[in-house]
């Protein structure tokens, strides 16, 4: 049986979390801030298996129940992202957010 | 046990080094490339956190899909796929805010045990029966939630508006 310490394992989620804010404050590109976006929610995910897996028994399901509901949301969410790059692409011709004040296309 | 502990720290030191080396380096591709090595080391994170299901998902629905969504949202928006971003600041402000929620979230997590706590694995079948009782509705909302992304990034990327 694994075991494993919970303060290493929150540590981690905490540290992809910080990682994909950095990306999401300091990155101007449209794409690379989808990326850092799936990071923090990568995080998020992460941290719902964790608790699912430390609780364990049918309580610990509906930890990795939620996951699986957010890995179909985090697909989604980079899909409706591309189409906004493309959108972008096609009426700016460039995917630079910092060129982009309104949506409004 | 110690061997398990090992495996976590490696694993999760790929995982920090990946991510960060996917937002620090200059080639669009290569993000998307490292990208894809973070996902593949989630999901090895998953398997050692016994929870298999979730595994297989993130490599399929991670490692696969979004990689190569990822990849194709590149090459269609680049005249040459091998084109080098401009030289973002990295901004001391922004990396003072994350390390700072960085340090507010591991001071929360304090309260949890800092000991060896052992990981239970459960049954698939019983994960299947939680997301489809109730008539399935976790899986139905999130089935309409992805046809209507579906019908707007469909509205968005449609010919013949200028």
């Amino acid at each position: 049986m694994t075991s494993l310490v919970p303060l290493d394992l929150l540590a981690l989620s905490a540290a992809l979390l910080g990682i994909g804010l950095f990306g999401i404050l300091t990155r101007r590109n449209f794409i690379l801030l989808l990326i850092s976006i799936e990071i923090a929610m990568n995080a998020a995910i992460l941290n719902f298996v964790i608790f699912g897996a430390l609780s364990g028994g049918p309580g610990g399901v509906s930890g990795s129940a939620i996951a699986v509901v957010l890995v179909g949301l985090a697909a989604t969410e980079v899909a409706v992202g591309l189409a906004i790059v493309l959108a972008l692409n096609r009426l700016r011709g460039s995917i630079n957010v910092a060129e982009s004040a309104t949506l409004r296309l | 046990m110690i061997l398990e502990q090992v495996a976590f720290a490696s694993l999760a030191a790929v995982a920090v080094v990946t991510a960060l080396l996917a937002l620090l380096v200059r080639e669009l591709v290569h993000t998307i490339l490292w990208i894809a090595v973070f996902f593949v080391d989630l999901a090895a994170i998953y398997f050692l956190l016994s929870a298999p299901f979730l595994g297989v998902l993130q490599l399929g629905v991670y490692a696969g899909a979004v990689t190569i969504l990822l990849l194709f949202g590149v090459m269609v928006t680049r005249k040459r796929i091998f084109s080098r971003e401009a030289v973002t600041g990295i901004g001391p402000s922004s990396l003072a805010l994350a390390a700072l929620v960085v340090i507010l979230l591991v001071a929360a997590a304090t309260v949890v045990p800092n000991t060896e706590v052992p990981v239970r694995a459960y049954d698939v079948t019983l994960l299947s029966t939680t997301l489809f009782n109730q008539d399935g509705s976790w899986l139905l909302l999130l089935g309409l939630t992805m046809l209507g992304a579906l019908a707007g990034a469909i509205y968005l990327v449609r010919e013949g508006r200028e």
